[in-house]
């Protein structure tokens, strides 16, 4: 069997739609299947990789109508490299909670299940999909899901910033169909190599227009400023493994999706804008981090802060920009769903999310101490960690381009950082102890999907060049634009 | 006071760029092309419809065959939001024991409905079943197709649960229903993606144009659309109208 | 038979207005709502009315002066040339099930907070800070 990018969708869904039948007749079906369908994800990204890796760009037709009339799903080196790492992060997500979701009651597991699945499916879709209408219904497909998600724990707060997420969620979607309504009208297609093609004859006040409804859709998705109010409280009241993939998976597909519609389609310049508008994410983000008593709060607001600076990185837009700003989304994705982890352990055992209960806590929890520290320093940037190598290359990038403001801004931003993580790191190892001894040790399966995840901060940070060159291809096929439009309407 | 004010000011820009940018949509132009050579995906859509599908209903071609990637994507976040509608309105299992002795479903309406509105949903009842069947059957001959005729079906459902104390839907049967259904929209792509190499492709065979049994198959995935649709909408609506009144 | 043609060009200036006008209304209309009001479930509804905006917006730029709708019906085979455009329909109808599908959510969403707080007042809803 020949494995192709559709499969990346279409075997979740089947797993889906199978999962309610299958647990009639066996009761831990599940929890299980998510895991074998999110392996299954691993094995077809890397197939994929090697093929591009050999042959080039996959465009693969859907309903058996060429690129520009039907829908296609595409792997570039660009696609590929973050579906794969969506896939490799969703099946060590699924790995750290296996265990955890005993203590939901029966029928509910089926139901997270499902869910959380799917929202790691959603965001492989919006990746690899070619075609601008289908992109909106994988967002919605990973709205719906990440809606449901964050008010599983129903208690009134969940409730609360699900809501609240619908309400600017349902935002989002209405500002992108007028977006695609006003691309339709004016390119008769919805193809995006196709759009992208067309984009020069549209006349340039309604591709401002259309500019501005994506913008403000998809800088939602993104968790751009001002639009992120849903983010910390969507990050704060889910559950744990849901909190990871928000940081690792959703917030990845929505910068890439944003990051798609302003490199590929239009061309109007607007690095100034992205710059601006991610200093500024950044900056608000950690400043508000820094006065969080919560400890996932303050991990969702330190998620939103790092998406500011992927955002500086792709506004830079040199190549060695884009290299930086998708190795720190590859670190960004690693470390925040370490931390989130290793937090939600320490949540357990206090019995509140409060930072003040951490004091002493790495008597009681000694690997996740560790494990939390590491993540900790990587995620601020110091040597000899994998979060060095990104903030490095994405400054020298800032020099090349003569940002110097830009420099001396993200160095400071970096002091809030290091500051705030510092004190959650001293308070953890040096901070006397207050409460009594943990009840939860973390279960084998969590350990090992932390272990991985430290594992990967640690040889990535040591030894860098293992990844540099499927980044650098992936900053090639992104800035190759012409050469995406080629392959996709006339290779096929 | 200030936000009203903010609120004004936004909607005031917000319909002042619409108004803005509809200017340069006129309404009624064609915006197809030309449909021997289409350049529009539309324009190629009118073409292919009734000549290499075999489909009457161009939009139903376009649903369900050109652009099925995203009706699967459709159904998937119908599936979604039944299925998180139940985890979001799940009881625990305390509550549950409590209610057995005072059944639901009388709490839900407070008064009887009169023999007269009883009788009648009885007769609409398999009628409106019927019209919905047969709206999802002629999808691709006639205006309508899965999501409508499930949309009617759920409707059928609807009465019936307003107007009945006592009527409930076998969950299991829905179950069983929804999930085949579902299996069977992906089972018919990937049928296309082994056969002839890409998901949800059609197949070579499509009899005539405004056959019953036309369009390949268009009208078996239309189906399996109606009978999903038709569970979903029943489901939310039973799991909605199935909730236990606050306690005082 | 009528001729919708010429009623259309004749008139084009008012139904645009009517249309577009009708459009932009709704939409405006809805996000007012989920903007200012206070009852959770009028903000639902607020939503809704938002996505009905939209979805006439998307069948009215389909419209071709003229057009008939898009079925091949018997004695029409040929008829491709006055038909309407197809594909916003079909986007519409994926949007208005996507607008169901958060609709139903809301509204299990409100069922939930009402149950917690025993009030739909969105004021009273504040244990969340931005």
């Amino acid at each position: 069997m020949v494995i192709t990018p559709v499969h990346y969708i279409v075997v979740p869904l089947l797993a889906a739609f199978a999962i309610p039948l299958l647990t009639k007749i066996y009761k831990d079906a599940a929890r299980l299947i998510p895991g074998i369908v999110l392996f299954y994800n691993i094995i077809v990204s890397f197939n994929l990789l090697k093929y591009v890796n050999e042959h080039g760009i996959i465009s693969e037709t859907i309903a058996g109508w060429q690129a520009p009339w039907g829908i296609n799903l595409v792997i570039t080196p660009f696609t590929g490299f973050l579906a794969s790492m969506v896939s490799v992060l969703g099946f060590i997500i699924w790995l750290y909670g296996y265990r955890f979701k005993r203590t939901l009651k029966g029928g509910l597991v089926k139901y997270y299940e499902i869910l959380q699945m799917m929202m790691i499916a959603g965001s492989i879709g919006v990746i690899i999909t070619g075609d601008l209408f289908n992109m909106f219904v994988f967002i919605e497909i990973v709205g719906i899901s990440a809606y449901s998600l964050t008010a599983f724990y129903r208690g009134r707060d969940g409730a609360e910033a699900s809501f609240k997420y619908l309400l600017i969620g349902s935002f989002a979607s209405t500002f992108l169909l007028l977006g695609i309504l006003i691309i339709y009208t004016q390119t008769g297609t919805l193809n995006m190599a196709q759009i992208a093609e067309r984009m020069h004859e549209v006349p340039q006040h309604m591709k401002i227009i259309a500019l501005i409804f994506f913008l403000i859709s998809l800088g939602i998705e993104a968790e751009m400023f001002p639009l992120n109010g849903w983010a910390p409280d969507a990050y704060s009241q889910a559950p744990s493994p849901t909190s990871a993939t928000f940081a690792a998976v959703v917030s990845i597909a929505g910068v890439y999706a944003l990051i798609r519609v302003l490199f590929t389609l239009f061309d109007v310049p607007v690095n100034n804008y992205l710059m601006i508008m991610g200093f500024v994410t950044m900056l608000v983000a950690e400043i508000a981090a820094i006065s969080q008593k919560d400890l996932k709060r303050m991990l969702a607001y330190s998620s939103i802060g790092q998406v500011g600076l992927v955002l500086i990185a792709f506004g830079i837009g040199s190549k060695l920009a884009v290299f930086g700003a998708l190795f720190l989304m590859l670190n960004h994705a690693v470390i925040k769903s370490l931390l989130f982890m290793t937090g939600s352990y320490f949540i357990y055992n206090t019995d509140n999310k409060k930072l003040k209960s951490l004091n002493g806590i790495h008597k009681r929890l000694p690997l996740v101490s560790f494990f939390f520290s590491l993540g900790a320093l990587a995620i601020v940037g110091f040597p000899p960690f994998a979060g060095f190598w990104s903030k490095f290359y994405i400054l020298i990038a800032a020099g090349d381009a003569r940002h110097v403001y830009l420099i001396v801004g993200v160095l400071g931003v970096t002091i809030i950082e290091l500051t705030y993580y510092l004190r959650i790191v001293g308070r953890i190892y040096f901070a006397k102890e207050e409460e009594e001894p943990a009840s939860h040790k973390p279960s084998i399966n969590a350990i090992i999907a932390m272990s991985a995840l430290a594992l990967f901060i640690l040889v990535i940070g040591v030894y860098p060049d293992l990844i540099m060159q499927p980044l650098n291809q992936a900053a090639d096929a992104l800035l190759n634009k012409t050469h995406y439009i080629n392959q996709i309407l006339s290779l096929n | 006071m200030l936000k009203k004010l903010f609120v004004f000011i936004l909607l005031f820009t917000i319909g002042y760029f619409l108004v803005n940018s509809l200017k340069s949509i006129p309404l009624g132009a064609n915006r197809v092309g030309s449909i021997d050579e289409p350049t529009t995906v539309s324009g190629y859509y009118l073409n292919k419809s009734p000549n290499a599908l075999k489909v009457a209903n161009s939009i139903t071609a376009v649903v369900v065959n050109f652009r099925g990637f995203d009706t699967l994507g459709e159904v998937t976040v119908l599936f979604l939001a039944a299925t998180g509608l139940a985890s979001i309105l799940y009881r625990k299992e305390d509550e549950e024991e409590e209610e057995k002795h005072t059944h639901s479903l009388s709490k839900r309406l407070n008064l009887p409905s009169s023999s007269l509105v009883r009788t009648g949903a009885k007769i609409l009842f398999p009628l409106i079943l019927l019209l919905g069947i047969y709206v999802f059957i002629h999808g691709h001959l006639t205006p309508g197709g899965g999501f409508q005729g499930g949309a009617i079906i759920a409707t059928g459902f609807l009465l019936m649960l307003v107007s009945y104390k006592g009527f409930t839907t076998n969950h299991n049967v829905m179950v069983w229903l929804e999930s085949l259904a579902g299996l069977g929209f992906v089972g018919v792509g990937l049928y296309g993606l082994f056969a002839y190499g890409s998901f949800l492709q059609n197949t070579g065979w499509t009899g005539n144009l405004n056959d019953l049994i036309s369009g390949g198959f268009i009208p078996l995935i239309y189906i399996f659309i109606g009978i999903k649709v038709a569970t979903e909408l029943t489901n939310v609506l039973d799991t909605l109208l199935n909730i236990k009144p606050r306690k005082k | 038979m009528i001729d919708f043609h010429t009623i259309f060009e004749q008139y084009k200036e008012i139904i645009s207005i009517a249309v577009y006008g009708t459009a932009v209304f709704l939409i405006i209309i809805g996000l007012y709502a989920v903007l200012l009001k206070k009852h959770l479930v009028k903000i639902v509804i607020g939503l809704s009315i938002m996505d009905a905006g939209i979805h006439l917006l998307f069948v009215a730029v389909g419209y071709i002066s003229g057009g008939t709708a898009p079925i091949f019906s018997p004695g029409n085979e040929n008829a491709a040339n006055t038909m309407v455009d197809p594909v916003p329909q079909a986007l519409v109808l994926t949007a208005i099930v996507i607008g169901f599908a958060v609709t139903a959510l809301a509204l299990s969403l409100v069922i939930r907070l009402y149950k917690h707080h025993h009030t739909a007042n969105i004021d009273q809803l504040k244990s969340l800070k931005w």
